[in-house]
């Protein structure tokens, strides 16, 4: 059941956006800056309806969501596998977890570089600035979400007879989960900018190659519409895919109320 | 015709090393608890009650002593010495019967024997009056269910020596008298052998049938009270009343010395 308090709210997010376009829209019938740079929402979509035409969007989507797939699916492995080990041992803790703040602050797109020299232009230079883009978050929130365990479901878990080789994935990483996949999210994110970034320049394939493309052809609404169409892409993934899995693990304990 | 010993503690003492100083928390304390009795710790808070306790439980080690169940010297924590803790501590990423099945997935009879387990798992839930929440989210239920339920998955796996750390502290007062003659029902029914912990006067003579009334600083046992009263007792007995100002007067004795 849809409160009417959240059907109000969804009536002022869509009157939100209306309002952005139409001043977007506005602001380019003034002509202060020529529409080759700066084009109009309406140019935009129609630019972009014509690559669909074309057969030149859904290759690139398809491209960049499998590429995503692939090194973020390997990225969370790594990631949740050093997180655990950072988790359980405060020595490893200590040693990787300033290395990793560390690399969180490098723009993804600085793995860029070095993927290109070290794989050239194939594909694997790709898989490999997503891996590093997100491991580190990855890893970082998978150890903070089991340090930050309340002790006493440690307590319990011993009490009840548990094994310990058994601990970590009947007690530990099942209390850990919520931080674990918010920390998954941020990868997936963070990951996606990599995507992005090293498409730019290593691909002839993808959304970021496309991005590329509109600014070799000097057609601004072209990469107007990429930027809009990954955007979208971003935000569906993270509300629908990373969003509901989130929100039925915190609704199931009581931390967040049905809507 | 007394019962055997089935816990033993002797000369059982632990300090704490905080690095600038060492403290004392609980000085040698001799214990036997017989097989099936209900021995409650009664003290003020800071008297090494709930230390005790965790040392029965193995989530700390004696400093001197020993400490023996069914004659063997205790190890590491496990459900042959299983403790209810004063939240109800239930598992959030499991339902209420996949917590009362919990515990039993590690005993040998249980192992591998999932259908049995749920059996085992609803005979408490039904003794607990809970069968009616069995698939429930945990955080569903009220605080007087989720001590039952916690009670039910402390049960399960038979523990020798059910260990009871403040049992029902955030309780309202209704709820907590209903809990007390519940789970005086529930030993009688099993013959559990119990040690609790509490700071309640009326609580221990509720429940105990023999009260170790502690001092504090450092922690050491100052009087052993035998409570005679029948069961089922009612918190507001005025008997219970009657011996809960004994076992309070223990303690105030002590602190004019």
């Amino acid at each position: 059941m849809k409160s009417s308090a959240e059907r109000k709210y969804r009536f002022y997010v869509v009157g939100f956006y209306f309002v952005l376009f139409a001043a977007w829209q506005l602001l380019c019938a003034l002509e202060l800056i020529p529409d080759y740079l700066f084009p109009p929402p309406l140019h935009v979509a129609k630019r972009l309806w014509e690559l669909g035409a074309d057969g030149m969007l859904w290759p690139s989507i398809q491209a960049t969501l499998l590429r995503m797939a692939i090194g973020f699916a390997i990225a969370a492995g790594i990631g949740l596998g050093i997180g655990m080990l950072m988790g359980m041992s405060r020595v490893v803790n200590r040693c990787l977890k300033s290395l990793f703040l560390g690399l969180q602050t490098l723009p993804t797109a600085a793995w860029v570089p070095i993927s290109l020299l070290i794989f050239g232009l194939s594909d694997r230079g790709i898989y490999f600035v997503i891996i590093m883009s997100a491991v580190a978050a990855i890893a970082i929130a998978t150890s903070d979400g089991i340090l930050h365990i309340p002790p006493i479901f440690l307590r319990a878990g011993d009490t009840l007879g548990t094994p310990g080789y058994a601990m970590p994935y009947r007690i530990i990483l099942p209390a850990a989960l919520p931080g674990i996949v918010t920390g998954i999210k941020l990868g997936w994110t963070l990951g996606w900018h990599g995507a992005v970034s090293a498409e730019l320049i290593k691909s002839s394939v993808g959304l970021g190659y496309l991005l590329y493309m509109g600014r070799e052809l000097n057609d601004a609404s072209h990469v107007l519409g990429i930027m809009v169409l990954t955007i979208l892409f971003g935000l569906l993934l993270d509300r629908f895919l990373f969003g509901l899995v989130e929100r039925r693990i915190r609704i199931r304990r009581g931390l967040e109320r049905p809507a | 015709m007394e019962a055997p010993v089935k816990l033993r503690l002797s000369k059982v003492a632990k300090t704490f090393d905080t690095g600038t100083q060492i403290v004392e928390a609980l000085q040698p304390v001799d214990l036997e608890v017989r097989e099936g009795e209900f021995v409650v710790l009664f003290g003020p808070s800071g008297c090494g009650k709930t230390t005790l306790l965790n040392l029965i439980a193995g989530f700390e080690a004696p400093s001197a002593g020993e400490i023996t169940l069914d004659g063997q010297p205790v190890g590491r924590p496990g459900s042959d010495r299983l403790m209810m803790f004063q939240e109800a501590a239930l598992f959030p990423w499991l339902n209420v019967i996949d917590n009362v099945m919990y515990g039993l997935r590690w005993q040998p009879r249980y192992r591998f024997r999932p259908r049995r387990r749920r059996e085992k798992a609803m005979e408490l839930l039904k003794l607990m009056h809970l069968e009616e929440f069995t698939e429930s989210p945990i955080h569903e239920l009220s605080g007087g269910m989720k001590q039952r339920a916690a009670l039910a998955r402390a049960l399960a796996p038979d523990p020798k020596v059910l260990l009871i750390d403040e049992p029902f502290p955030a309780l309202d007062a209704l709820v907590r008298a209903k809990l007390y003659t519940e789970l005086q029902d529930i030993l009688v029914r099993t013959r559990k052998t119990i040690v609790s912990v509490t700071h309640d006067p009326r609580e221990a003579t509720c429940l105990g049938d023999r009260v170790m009334v502690f001092t504090g600083r450092p922690g050491r046992v100052q009087a052993e009270i035998s409570i005679d009263l029948p069961r089922p007792r009612d918190i507001n007995d005025p008997q219970v009343a009657e011996c809960a100002g004994v076992i309070t007067a223990q303690l105030e004795g002590a602190h004019e010395k």
